[in-house]
């Protein structure tokens, strides 16, 4: 490393040096360098002459630009280890290989979904409860509400008619989703809606809707769509023209214990009810066939009861709610999803990409910059050692 | 002051076609600078290490490294001689670090006390006090000797090599100098 100059040279060493450098030149010099000057011619004239077998093969090398197959080296020279450093251009794209890489997977856990989801999407799965697929679920449930009416008319095992299968569960979703639209478009985002109801085959409970052309325009739906049919509803209905999501909450609730327990109190009463009609059978008097018919009528309702409520658990299982606010509101977007092309939503689009793209490059420059700098002083430590090496050879020599 | 700084003579010309380096004139000048400086490292080189064979070596190597980096040279940094001369003292440092680790340091091929036939009595013993009292150097100080007598390096040439300041390297040159001088003195 070059140090700066302390100070310059005292007059004495100065003028010494000149005569040094006055002698190898040629030059007369101070009778009082005399003796230096000779010194100085002598120890040139100590110079190591090159030899004549060397030169003219130094000069064939040089000829032939250090070609390796041109074989003029001398046979007396040993091998020249030269060792072959990397090529430049490696040395410059090894590190901007490695940095692409880390930009490339910071890109990736950063926009990968999951890692951070975009504002208004639905979030599918969230309500799925284990083993509770949709379209298995009502597949099932339409299943169990048969076997529960055939029983009803026909079954006279022992065995309870309705009671789920194990490992089946049964289980009731629901999803809440509140939209916002400008209020004047209340009455066309409200006639979307009943269009997806009925293309997911399912039919709006309710409604109510509200349409005064300013902010308090507004419209609720109570929609039942077949479990199966959830999740396209929902992602139809977050992508109605013309209105925005402004959240999205999807439930589950497992059922299951409690269609057992109908299932099982209803089987409960037919096996009374077949008990009355047997015992009413060897009833001989009037008094006896009078109370068996009473405590059979009173069976047979709880048997409707039993039955009316497992029906409702099935339905529920088989369709599913959805609770739905459009909300009128000035600040809404224009469109939605699917709104088509505007140049506002292509800057904004174009904003945001820049956004993510700025946040990518601090994460990867976050990363870069601590390796680079321990990479440079790695680097420069190696130097100092190469170097510190190579003068203590010097010393020892 | 400082001498002119192109000393090697009998230099063969190694150009023998055209320039067609697609780098323009660096081959042009590395050719210049083979034949200005050949000698002078090869000077340099076989003080530092006394070994004639190894310094031929290290010289064609020196040589060899600067034509394959000539096009990272920069102008701005020194001037090219002082830049071959830190090639081939890497490269000379480098032999003697592997000579440390292979096998002790070879011997002087020459007999340093041999006086030159030609040279009259007088100075024939002033030219082995002053053999005697290099032997006696350290591997700095005849370094500093080799580069300025043997390489014909300028005091500025000489700080660039060695990574000191100009000054620096007139201070060394003077103490080695006069180091040189006493022994001599007590030599003779």
């Amino acid at each position: 490393m070059r140090t700066a100059d302390p100070e310059p040279l005292e007059p004495e060493m100065e003028a010494a040096l000149e005569a040094i450098d006055a002698t190898l030149a040629g030059d007369p010099v101070d009778p009082r360098h005399a003796e230096l000057a000779e010194l100085a011619l002598i120890l040139r004239d100590e110079r190591p002459p090159a030899g004549e077998s060397f030169a003219v093969a130094m000069d064939a090398r040089v000829r032939d630009r250090f070609s390796v197959a041109s074989g003029r080296r001398p046979r007396s020279w040993r091998a020249v280890r030269l060792p072959r450093r990397p090529a430049k251009g490696w040395m410059v794209w090894a590190p901007v290989g490695a940095l692409a890489a880390v930009v490339l997977v910071i890109a990736l856990v950063t926009l990968v979904p999951g890692g951070s989801s975009a504002p208004g999407s639905v979030s599918s799965g969230a309500s799925s409860a284990p083993g509770s697929g949709g379209a298995g679920t009502a597949a099932s449930a339409g299943s169990a509400s048969a076997n529960s009416s055939a029983a009803r008319s026909t079954n006279t095992g022992a065995g309870p008619p309705t009671a789920p299968s194990g490992g089946e569960r049964q289980v009731v979703q629901s999803a809440r989703l509140a939209l916002s639209t400008r209020p004047g478009k209340i009455d066309a985002v409200s006639q979307q809606v009943f269009d997806v109801a009925g293309s997911a085959k399912g039919y709006v409970a309710n409604s109510s809707v509200t349409a005064t052309g300013r902010s308090s325009s507004n419209a609720e739906f109570q929609l039942r769509v077949p479990s199966a049919n959830l999740q396209q509803a929902l992602s139809q209905l977050s992508r109605l023209r013309g209105a925005t999501v402004v959240s999205s909450t999807n439930s589950s609730n497992d059922i299951t214990g409690q269609v057992g327990g109908a299932g099982r109190r209803l089987a409960e009463a037919r096996a009374l009810e077949r008990s009355l009609l047997g015992r009413l059978a060897n009833a001989y008097t009037t008094e006896q066939i009078d109370s068996l018919k009473a405590q059979i009528r009173d069976a047979n309702a709880t048997i409707d009861r039993d039955q009316a409520a497992l029906n409702r658990l099935h339905a529920q299982v088989r369709y599913s709610q959805i609770a739905l606010t459009i909300q009128g509101s000035a600040a809404a977007g224009p469109t939605g999803h699917g709104g088509g092309f505007t140049l506002h939503r292509a800057g904004h689009d174009a904003v945001r990409v820049l956004v993510v793209a700025a946040g990518v490059l601090l994460i990867a420059l976050a990363v870069a910059i601590p390796l680079a700098l321990v990479a440079a002083l790695a680097a420069w430590l190696s130097l100092r050692l190469r170097r510190r090496r190579r003068e203590s050879a010097l010393d020892r020599a | 002051m400082d001498p002119e700084p192109e000393r090697s003579a009998g230099v063969i010309e190694a150009r023998s076609q055209p320039a067609t380096d697609p780098r323009g004139g660096a081959w042009e000048r590395f050719e210049q600078l083979y034949r200005s400086s050949r000698d002078d490292v090869y000077a340099y080189v076989a003080t530092l290490l006394r070994d004639p064979a190894a310094a031929e070596d290290v010289t064609a190597l020196a040589f060899e490294r600067a034509y394959r980096r000539r096009g990272t040279f920069d102008r701005r940094r020194g001037v090219e001689r002082a830049w071959l001369f830190g090639i081939a003292r890497n490269a000379a440092l480098d032999e003697l670090r592997r000579r440390t680790r292979v096998a002790a340091l070879v011997v002087d091929p020459e007999d340093v006390a041999a006086p030159s036939v030609a040279d009259g009595a007088e100075v024939a013993l002033r030219r082995t006090a002053v053999r005697s009292a290099i032997a006696a150097l350290n591997g700095r100080e005849r370094e500093i000797v080799a580069l300025k007598f043997h390489g014909g390096l300028t005091n500025g040439e000489i700080g660039r090599v060695l990574g000191i300041s100009e000054t620096a390297a007139g201070t060394l040159l003077y103490r080695t100098m006069e180091k040189l001088r006493r022994a001599c003195d007590a030599n003779g």
